[in-house]
């Protein structure tokens, strides 16, 4: 039939004038948003794009996972125009790199905490898109009101609850050590916990020495303490070795091998998607140290900066996501935090953004972003799981695999 | 011959003709240079970066010199130039593994027809895929991978296997699955091409088993095992995404290669004179294999393939016996199912949901339906797919457009012996060539070009890198043309159009094989777009790296978009599996 011929060459020839759009080529400039998200994460940030309705230009998403950091590097191949980036303490190391934010919403940038790693003599190089607040830990309330604990108030106590719950058959934790900021973020609890000074200190140093401070090597004895009590690991060193992030969280909601995991605002929908009981999820905060120490809220975020040079098409985007109702969509998904808002989240994550916003609070930004080179995947990771598998043999002596710890950590400062 | 006339006789003695029939140098027109020319400015893509890198690896601060080089002197570049000889030895137990197989389908023929299908599959899917598919097979707890499953119920307790020194196990797998289907189909290919009478011959003399093999098979072979030897060296070498894929980030560590170890000191913005010299070590390690495999193939004259004759079905070799049938039948469906088996999981996996498949393995009931493709659709799967199409459609038509007049150029279109040898010299060297040596300049060319994201672009860029390997297939199909019938063309009336439609028909194979490889090489290329044009070009490998990033909980968003990235490539070769194989070995008789 030739009408039928001609109509299958008309939608053969559409197909593939659409198919050489110059979309698809590649020739128009498309806005080209860096991410470290995949997953359920890209996903919805995929949905907060779609939410913004029409624009004038081709978004494309460009997830980047753990190298976000090259995004702006020297050599970086097709420079993003935009970049979400998981560390906001790269920025002052970066500025050179960095376009200012357009001045309508620079004042975003100028927020508390943000303010000191954001705004440089007075022009201010990004804002925040999102904030995360990395000092929680999610645990199944069942399994402790089996063994008859509270979540634990202090260091001590969490501690012993690790001890009762081992002794009930439970293993206490699920430890993602396959993702090394997970580690990373251990660390700064504690450290923040028991030398906010120290902390301080490091955070804003030009030439961070972590090695040369000993409350480092007590934080990592600390660390150590609790990492290598026998059977407090699910699966053990071995097995935390090989667990991503999301993987910890289905170790102890889907699996319920474990009973709790230190894990940031953002591991919400991951928790809700796949526990096993979607009403056995609880959450505390990290707790103080010491008695009468404030406890550590170690704060995160995604923070959206402009390469140069930048365009007015990216200027558009980071004006539109910086809305105050573009991340809705992604707020009614859950594990997303707004900087300053209390409101709209469910009952856990509001707990977590009052104690962003409570004045008083022991806040400080991820140490480990500040760090530069020594902080990130060769440096400060590759460490602390050097440290783990050290404390994870068997009959492993703490105070040695510390000594181990500063040594390779003064190794990688002076390199 | 004599004459014979009144008692005379007249010897009448033919002399011999040497020289040449007329006096005088040959007249060379100008004309077929000019069919060159597209090659060679194609060429200068990956030339010029590649001299550009050299220069860069050699030059210090004083001048010239090895300082650079001392970049070797780090441990992790050492432990990275120890695991690529490591894969390097994976390459040849593959091989060694690939050709017991063969020859096990060689004397038992039913097991062929399971086991071929069997065998393309994981050729034509990306290294990405096959990656995903074996972490998937191999993830660590016991509801979700399989093998933990299994030696949890047999013994109790399961080695964790994506564990320290454990995931390289996963990785040889995965690398043996994509590669085996490949080795075993042109090493039968080789075993077919045995003439019977030999073998009758050599089995008539009493000559059997392992002796058997060692007086026959292997020697017949060895041109083609060069081939095979060369292919899966380089492969290995060049190992990349699958580590990416495969090993968690706490142990990446130590399962570094040369080639991830150059891309970690080029994004963390390291010294480029010492990134180079780590490509210029990378290049030296599989230039040498290269050179040597090749040695092996001199006396065919950069042929790359063995001429392989289709036998006479007269003379076909007596069929065995009816229990060899069953039996072969059999251990050909069995290996066949083991075969297929990581390819059933992926499918499996995908079509549970998001959430079954971050829980529970591919065999689990609830859950099923197609959530994972719509989850997986979400973040731009079918654009990627289209973006990936015009990429590959394109990158195949200029290389088929360009390679064929430049094959047909060195092959006969009388270039002076030396050039000839030079060109092909060159073109080997170019097809063994790790993307790392031109990729920086190149993309650094690119950028300042304003071409950056241009995918038109990287289709030049795969047309360039596929080029060598084109033309040395195409020019040893054209070569292998028997002198009568191009003789016989080039006297007619058209001479080049003529001799051009006589290998356009006799040649058809080894013109599909360059098209189909290419089709399916820029398809499922991950490495070359990753490292030229950054992340964001290789539309469809980068949906599967976006999602591989919390791998287990994205399970069922991963496997659906690798058995959406799969379906062309396999069904492709599926189709022209049997012609490609012919190409490769230049297997058809005029």
């Amino acid at each position: 039939m030739p009408s039928s011929r001609r109509v299958f060459l008309g939608a053969a020839a559409t197909l593939l004038l659409t198919g050489c759009s110059s979309d698809v080529l590649g020739l128009r400039r498309a806005v080209r948003v860096a991410v470290s998200w995949s997953g359920e994460e890209l996903r919805v940030f995929h949905k907060v794009l779609d939410g913004l309705g029409a624009l004038d230009y081709p978004v494309e998403v460009v997830p980047l996972g753990d190298d976000i950091s090259t995004a702006f590097g020297a050599r970086s191949t097709r420079r993003p125009d935009i970049v979400m980036l998981p560390q906001p303490g790269l920025v002052p190391r970066h500025l050179a790199d960095l376009e200012p934010v357009p001045d309508d919403i620079a004042q975003l940038g100028r927020a508390r905490l943000w303010k000191e790693l954001l705004v440089h003599e007075g022009t201010t190089y990004g804002v925040p898109f999102k904030t995360a607040h990395k000092s929680a830990v999610w645990y199944r309330p069942s399994v402790f009101r089996q063994a008859g604990v509270e979540p634990p108030r202090l260091w001590s106590e969490w501690l012993t609850l690790n001890q009762t719950l081992t002794k009930a058959g439970v293993t206490p934790l699920s430890l993602a050590a396959g993702d090394g900021w997970v580690l990373t973020d251990f660390l700064e609890n504690i450290l923040l916990g028991i030398a906010p000074s120290v902390y301080a200190g490091l955070a804003t140093a030009t030439d961070p020495r972590p090695s040369q401070h000993p409350e480092v090597a007590a934080a990592l004895r600390l660390l150590g303490t609790m990492w290598s009590a026998p059977g407090v690991l699910a699966g053990g060193v071995k097995e935390s070795l090989v667990q991503q992030f999301p993987d910890a969280l289905v170790e102890v909601f889907g699996h319920r091998r474990a009973a709790m995991v230190l894990a940031s605002d953002f591991a919400e929908p991951v928790v809700r998607s796949f526990a096993a009981d979607p009403d056995d999820i609880g959450l505390f905060t990290f707790p103080p140290m010491t008695a009468g120490a404030a406890a550590p809220v170690v704060v995160g975020g995604d923070v959206m900066v402009l390469p140069k040079p930048t365009t007015e098409d990216a200027r558009d985007l980071v004006r539109r996501l910086s809305a105050p109702t573009a991340a809705d969509p992604w707020i009614a998904e859950g594990g997303f935090l707004v900087d300053g808002r209390t409101s709209g989240y469910s009952p856990e994550l509001t707990r977590l953004a009052e104690q962003l916003t409570k004045p008083g609070e022991q806040l400080r930004f991820d140490l480990s972003d500040q760090l530069g080179r020594i902080g990130d995947i060769n440096g400060l990771w590759r460490v602390l799981t050097d440290f783990l598998i050290a404390v994870g043999r068997p009959g492993a002596v703490v105070p040695d695999a510390v000594g181990d710890a500063m040594a390779e950590l003064r190794k990688v400062e002076e390199s | 011959m004599g004459l014979h006339t009144n008692g005379l006789s007249l010897e009448v003695v033919g002399r011999e003709i040497t020289g040449r029939p007329v006096q005088g140098r040959p007249r060379r027109p100008a004309g077929p240079y000019l069919l060159g020319l597209p090659a060679l400015l194609l060429s200068c893509l990956l030339l010029i970066p590649i001299g550009v890198t050299v220069v860069t690896a050699f030059r210090t601060d004083g001048g010239f010199g090895l300082g650079n080089f001392a970049v070797m002197g780090d441990p992790s570049a050492l432990h990275a130039v120890g695991n690529s000889l490591l894969w390097m030895l994976v390459a040849f137990g593959t091989v060694g593994v690939g050709f017991l197989l063969a020859l096990l389908s060689y004397r038992l023929p039913a097991v062929t027809t399971f086991l071929q299908p069997a065998l393309v599959i994981p050729f034509a899917v990306s290294i990405l895929v096959s990656g995903a598919t074996f972490r998937l097979i191999f993830d660590p707890t016991p509801e979700r991978g399989t093998i933990t499953a299994v030696s949890t119920r047999l013994f109790g307790s399961s080695p964790v296997w994506l564990g320290p020194g454990l995931f390289w196990l996963v990785l040889v797998s995965a690398f043996g699955w994509t590669w085996l289907g490949y080795v075993v189909s042109l090493f039968r290919t080789g075993l077919d091409a045995i003439p019977d009478d030999v073998t009758r011959a050599i089995t008539a003399e009493g000559v059997r088993g392992w002796r058997r093999v060692r007086a026959l098979e292997i020697p017949l072979l060895r041109p083609i095992t060069g081939v095979i030897t060369l292919t899966l060296v380089i492969a290995a070498v060049r190992v990349f995404d699958l580590v990416l894929i495969v090993v968690p980030g706490s142990m990446q560590r130590s399962a570094d290669v040369l080639g991830l170890n150059w891309w970690r000191a080029t994004t963390t913005g390291g010294d480029s004179g010492r990134t180079a010299a780590l490509g210029v070590v990378l290049f030296a390690i599989v230039a040498a294999v290269g050179l040597i495999g090749v040695r092996g193939l001199r006396r065919r004259r950069w042929a790359m393939p063995v001429t392989v004759v289709r036998p006479d079905p007269s003379l076909a070799r007596p069929k065995p016996t009816r229990v060899v049938r069953r039996f072969g039948w059999f251990i050909g469906f069995a290996v066949a199912l083991v075969w297929i088996f990581p390819a059933v999981v992926l499918v499996a996996t995908a079509l549970h949901s998001p959430r079954e498949a971050g829980l529970h393995g591919w065999w689990s009931f609830s859950g099923l339906g197609f959530s994972s493709f719509g989850a997986a659709a979400n973040v731009g799967l079918f654009r990627a797919l289209l973006s990936t199409l015009v990429i590959a459609a394109a990158a195949t038509a200029v290389l088929l457009v360009i390679a064929v007049p430049t094959a047909y150029l060195v092959a006969w279109g009388g270039l002076p012996t030396r050039l000839g040898r030079i060109a092909m010299g060159v073109f080997v060297v170019l097809a063994v060539t790790p993307v790392q040596m031109y990729a920086a300049p190149l993309r650094d060319a690119i950028d300042t070009a304003g071409l950056a994201g241009s995918r038109v672009a990287l289709a030049l860029v795969h047309a360039a890198a596929g080029l060598p390997f084109a033309v040395l297939l195409l020019r040893s199909a054209f070569a292998s043309a028997p002198p009568a019938l191009v003789s016989e063309a080039l006297q007619g009336p058209a001479r080049q159009s003529a001799v051009l439609a006589t290998v356009q028909r006799t040649y058809r194979p080894a013109l599909v094989a360059v098209a189909v490889l290419e089709f399916a090489l820029v398809w499922n290329d991950f490495i070359v777009g990753f490292l030229i044009s950054g992340p964001g070009t290789t539309p469809l490998s980068l949906v599967l790296w976006g999602e591989a990033r919390q791998f287990s909980t994205s399970s069922g968003p991963v496997a659906a978009a690798a058995v959406v990235a799969s379906v062309v490539p396999v069904v492709l070769m599926l189709s022209f599996w049997r012609i490609v194989v012919r190409g490769l070995t230049t297997g058809s008789r005029p």
